[in-house]
């Protein structure tokens, strides 16, 4: 009997101590939600559960300019929210020391569809991805041993770092984790074209128009609903000369990769000009030109575009009428994603 | 009085649970990396070395990465020594003996790998020795940098003459991860208490193939050259001399 009270005590003991451990953090779980009609996401998230307080976490490291070299460069400064997270009207973003970057900052949504990234696919993670243009030597220019002793030397972070992942550690998987977090929720889905999909609105006629001929004529490349298939073609761009940028090869290795780049996503495409992977098309009318007349026609491209692309102007102008409808005007304005604090705003500052 | 030996025997259960399974006795050794160039030691910005070119070298940088351990031992049998991989980096001397618990009394080859496996290089960032922070990571294009050697030659045709062998590459075709296996010497086998391996940077040039600084003063991605001096130094390992 006397051991079964032993027993008892010792399981009574093992228990209450276990659970004050586990009470002692408990970050509050953040819902990843799937558009309706979209495939399953690729991101990992059991090894990377969302929380509000990783979230939190990794927005306000997006918008940190302390992860740059010199203060001047956060994420966000050229992958800002009223451009889709691309840079607005640049079509090279300005990095450390007066650079250029060598590519087109690509807007920033629906990252957990993918699971390479950058122009030439080369990271194969997006926990990866942040490491790049932190250290680049024309973005950031940083070193994310550096990163880390300024993360580690602010109060704020040490607590911040707690409450997502439970102690004050603050390492390069961590950081990478909470921007993550931040990035994965980036998802735009809430355009008028997800709007006529979804059944509650309907497109104008110049819209509709657009539509049909872009099932003709895109779709077997900007693939519905991420409107990218994800894939790495050759449109024709001849080499810029200064940028001597090959694209795929310079990760593969393949010649067959020569001047490949990824397929860019559409969404919001009115909101992330300039275009290209290097930003050489400063409007969607000129991209149109470029398909139908510019094209450089070589070895590696694309089979679809052997005889360019035809197009007239009357269907220049119903595709564009389509292509702003997947401006997502929710996504852009979502305090969610804009910088820490800004969901507050003193009443006598105008917004525009 | 009962009461107190309930207690004696549930306490010394614990104690089994805690400790007890663990019986299995683990002898402890070191392995120590010994660095050279040829016959001489090797000393970071220091001493010109020649290699069989007879192109000379100041050596900056020296460093690689060793996982998946494997022990041979008593008649015949096999032990994988689960650890996450050693950086081994000539600039930091404590990096250069990794400390090892062999099942075996008897050691009759020691296998591991120069390398990170290729599920480390595709699953996000990683902690401890493989921290990208480590300098051996290629952010641009995913993968580890299995192993670095990098230093100043006259004969080294870019800028300020500093030469840069980085090798990697996890893919199918460009897989730069080399299994290494050193059979130790009969005298050393019974029960050692630390092994040492020597790494001669001289076959980094002339082994398989011939790497001439001239020539190719730079590899930094993964692809055919990297796979050749990778094969090249998979031989620089041997069971070294014992003190």
């Amino acid at each position: 009997m006397k051991l079964y009270r032993t027993i008892f005590f010792l399981l009574i003991f093992i228990i209450t101590g276990g659970s004050w451990v586990s009470i002692a953090f408990k970050p509050t779980p953040l819902k990843f939600e799937i558009p309706k009609g979209w495939p399953q996401p690729k991101y990992d998230f059991k090894n990377n559960p969302l929380t509000k307080e990783g979230f939190e976490l990794g927005r306000k490291l997006f918008y940190d300019g302390r992860l740059s070299r010199d203060g001047n460069f956060s994420c966000a400064a050229c992958h800002q929210q009223f451009g889709a997270f691309a840079t607005y009207d640049h079509n090279l973003s300005h990095g450390y020391n007066n650079s250029f970057t060598f590519r087109n900052a690509p807007g920033l949504a629906n990252l957990a569809w993918q699971k390479e990234y950058m122009w030439d696919g080369g990271i194969n993670h997006l926990d990866l991805q942040p490491l790049a243009p932190i250290t680049a030597p024309n973005e950031m220019g940083e070193t994310i041993e550096n990163v880390l002793n300024k993360l580690k030397a602010d109060a704020e972070y040490k607590k911040l770092f707690k409450s997502a992942f439970g102690d004050e550690l603050i390492n390069t998987q961590r950081l990478s984790k909470a921007l993550s977090q931040f990035l994965v929720m980036l998802v735009s889905s809430n355009s008028k074209y997800d709007k006529v999909m979804r059944g509650e609105t309907s497109f104008i006629l110049p819209e509709q128009l657009g539509y049909d001929i872009f099932k003709k004529k895109c779709t077997s490349c900007h693939t519905e609903p991420l409107f990218t298939d994800l894939s790495y073609r050759n449109t024709g761009l001849p080499i810029d000369d200064i940028l001597k940028d090959y694209g795929r090869m310079k990760i593969t290795g393949n010649k067959e990769d020569s001047l490949k780049f990824k397929v860019p996503s559409l969404r919001n495409v009115a909101m992330t000009f300039p275009y290209g992977h290097d930003g050489r098309f400063f409007s969607l009318r000129s991209v149109f030109e470029h398909y139908r007349k510019e094209m450089v026609v070589g070895p590696t491209t694309d089979s679809l575009l052997r005889n360019k692309m035809p197009l007239s102007n009357y269907e220049i102008g119903q595709l564009t009428a389509f292509l702003y409808t997947l401006t997502d005007t929710t996504f852009l304005k979502d305090k969610r994603f804009s910088p820490p604090g800004a969901e507050i705003v003193p009443s006598f500052i105008h917004l525009h | 009085m009962k009461n107190k030996a309930y207690l004696l025997v549930t306490g010394c259960l614990l104690l089994v649970v805690l400790f007890g399974f663990d019986t299995k006795q683990q002898h402890k050794f070191t392995i120590h990396f010994n660095h050279k160039i040829g016959l001489k030691e090797l000393k970071l910005m220091d001493e010109k070395y020649i290699n069989d070119f007879g192109e000379g070298m100041i050596i900056a940088k020296f460093k690689y990465y060793i996982s998946n351990i494997v022990l041979t031992g008593d008649g015949g049998k096999t032990a994988a020594i689960a650890a996450s991989p050693w950086l081994i980096d000539e600039a930091d001397s404590s990096s250069k003996s990794i400390h090892i618990s062999s099942p075996f009394t008897n050691i009759t080859s020691i296998q591991f790998q120069v390398g990170i496996d290729s599920i480390k290089n595709v699953s996000g960032v990683q902690t401890g020795s493989l921290d990208p922070l480590k300098g051996m990571f290629w952010t641009w294009n995913t993968g580890y940098i299995f192993a670095k050697l990098e230093g100043y030659s006259d004969t080294a045709k870019v800028p300020g003459h500093y030469f840069t062998y980085d090798i990697g590459g996890f893919k199918k075709g460009e897989n730069a991860a080399r299994k290494i296996t050193l059979q130790l010497p009969v005298s050393r086998i019974a029960n050692p208490a630390s092994i040492n391996i020597d790494a001669d940077i001289s076959k980094w040039f002339l082994s398989k193939y011939e790497i001439l600084i001239s020539r190719t003063p730079i590899c930094h991605s993964p692809g055919a050259l990297a796979m050749q001096i990778a094969d090249n130094y998979s031989d620089m390992f041997s069971i070294g001399q014992f003190k």
